[in-house]
């Protein structure tokens, strides 16, 4: 998929915070239809990257280029319930898409339910929930998800997670996805970054927690137990371990 | 013409266009003043208009209309302190203390000048009651600027508040918007300085929208509510300035804060919504 031009792509960002460096040399890029996932440790740059990509906070140096009029979806790692504003779930997703696109959004996350309750008053879940509807109510070409599932119980993480790649298939979007959780992480990502303030490793999950770089990052153990489970999972599901080695070219581990 | 010859008959004309200018004045700035409230900026309309007393001593000494320094200084203030970086002390902070040396700086400069001293409270606490037809038109001009540009970026403005991070990474936001909210807050500081005063105008910046917030269920209600009870705090407030014979500015500041209880009480005792 090389020749199709990326939606987003950075080059060589480096960032620094307070004279700390957050980011050196870190590039990546997401193309459409591609599910790319960013790992790493606390205090290991994933936000700062996304924050960075949306163009949220400035980059010391480094390139950033997104395609023309990109659409993006954006679900932020923070997001206060105002309690100020008075506002429905509906009223909120209306904000940024027509009418009929928010319910069909609200609806498609199983979040139908939630129309007419006031944001301030949702629960962690049901937020995670809201806000994912929100973001793919306009039809984002690019979704960008920054651990966009705190509050959500484990059964329902899973849940999310196939929900976003099955909206992948449906509306053809990129992902752009951080996320701690790596077992989840892991099942659906086409390609998983592993940062810790510099591109670890790069390619697809099972290559990724073979390298010795992953295990130095994780701990052997950790990455022992994600090698069988990843290797379990392709078993388990072949049409979505078919669909990663058709999209994986060019993106070998870094 | 007719009209405000008729309402001369019933009440005094300085009267009349005090009523019509602060109602015009909160017509506007409720409203706004939701987009203060939340997005948390309270502090720095309150800054904004303590430089505002800089802006007319500046003015005056420089031989400029107080207006017109007024909204320069307010709208400078304004831009650079939206941008105040966070550091290891608060922006609020900053931005709090920046205000208060601008007040003391106004009054000094102020002060200083014999023919404006007796005028001194005016600056502070506003002088509605001598509000000219000029005056009053001034100040429509600018609410109907305000209503008009609220209605024209009500989408982007909303977006910021909900969250800032959605809409500038979305790019449903951008500086315009941001520029525009700031010279609007410091255009109606401006004119609200000849109304409340510099001390008094951010009250009718936060209180109208604080009170119609539990009458609400969307921010179009919110907005609405607040248009409603800081243009009906003018006449309030001015009708009780006459009967009581106490100072207008304050007076409909009072009201203000008298609606924000009833509405709170009443929003409670009729099954509060949110």
């Amino acid at each position: 998929m090389d020749w199709i031009a990326p939606l987003i792509s950075a080059t060589d960002l480096s960032l620094t915070a307070g004279g700390t460096a957050i980011l050196s040399s870190v590039s990546l890029s997401v193309r459409a239809g591609e599910i790319v996932t960013v790992i790493g440790p606390n205090g290991s740059g994933k936000t700062s990257l996304l924050r960075a990509l949306m163009g949220l906070v400035p980059v010391d140096a480094g390139e950033i280029a997104r395609k023309p009029g990109l659409k993006i979806g954006y679900v932020p790692q923070h997001f206060a319930r105002d309690r100020s504003i008075p506002m429905t779930v509906g009223g909120f997703v209306q904000l940024f898409a027509t009418a009929g696109a928010a319910r069909a959004a609200l609806d498609r996350v199983g979040a139908s339910g939630l129309e007419r309750r006031q944001i301030s008053s949702l629960s962690g879940g049901e937020l995670a929930r809201a806000l994912l509807a929100r973001a793919i109510a306009g039809q984002p070409e690019l979704l960008v998800l920054d651990e966009p599932l705190a509050g959500v119980d484990i059964a329902g993480e899973a849940a999310l997670y196939r929900l976003i790649a099955e909206i992948r298939d449906e509306i053809g979007c990129g992902v752009l996805l951080v996320s701690h959780d790596l077992h989840v992480v892991m099942a659906q990502a086409d390609r998983v970054v592993c940062l810790n303030g510099h591109v670890c490793c790069e390619g697809k999950a099972d290559k990724v927690v073979s390298d010795p770089a992953f295990a130095a990052l994780f701990g052997s153990r950790i990455a022992g137990e994600l090698a069988l489970y990843v290797h379990r999972h392709d078993h388990s599901h072949p049409h979505a371990a078919s669909r990663e080695t058709l999209e994986m070219k060019g993106s070998a581990p870094g | 013409m007719r009209l405000s010859e008729c309402a001369a008959n019933a009440m005094d004309d300085f009267l009349w266009r005090a009523g019509t200018g602060g109602a015009l004045l909160g017509a506007a700035a409720g409203p706004l003043g939701c987009f203060v409230l939340w997005r948390r900026m309270a502090y720095l309309g309150e800054s904004v208009a303590h430089m505002g007393l800089l802006g007319a001593g500046l003015g005056l000494l420089l031989g400029f209309a107080p207006l017109t320094g007024v909204t320069a200084t307010a709208l400078v203030a304004a831009l650079v302190m939206a941008r105040a970086p966070g550091g290891p002390i608060p922006v609020s902070a900053f931005v709090g203390m920046v205000g208060h040396v601008g007040l003391a700086l106004g009054f000094v400069l102020l002060a200083s000048m014999e023919t404006v001293r007796a005028d001194l409270l005016g600056y502070l606490f506003g002088d509605v009651l001598a509000l000219s037809a000029t005056d009053v038109v001034i100040v429509g001009a600018t609410a109907v600027l305000t209503l008009t540009t609220l209605a024209l970026f009500w989408r982007s403005w909303l977006a910021l508040a909900v969250s800032a991070d959605i809409a500038r990474a979305e790019r449903r936001a951008g500086k315009l918007h941001e520029i525009a909210f700031l010279a609007l807050v410091a255009a109606i500081v401006a004119v609200g300085l000849r109304v409340v005063g510099a001390l008094l105008i951010v009250a009718l910046i936060l209180i109208p929208p604080a009170a119609a917030r539990p009458l609400a269920r969307t921010p179009e209600g919110m907005a609405g509510w607040a248009a409603a009870i800081a243009a009906a705090s003018a006449p309030l407030g001015l009708a009780a300035a006459y009967w009581k014979d106490i100072p207008a500015g304050p007076s409909i500041v009072l009201a203000a804060a008298g609606l924000f209880v009833v509405a709170s009480i009443g929003a409670r005792a009729f099954g509060g919504r949110a």
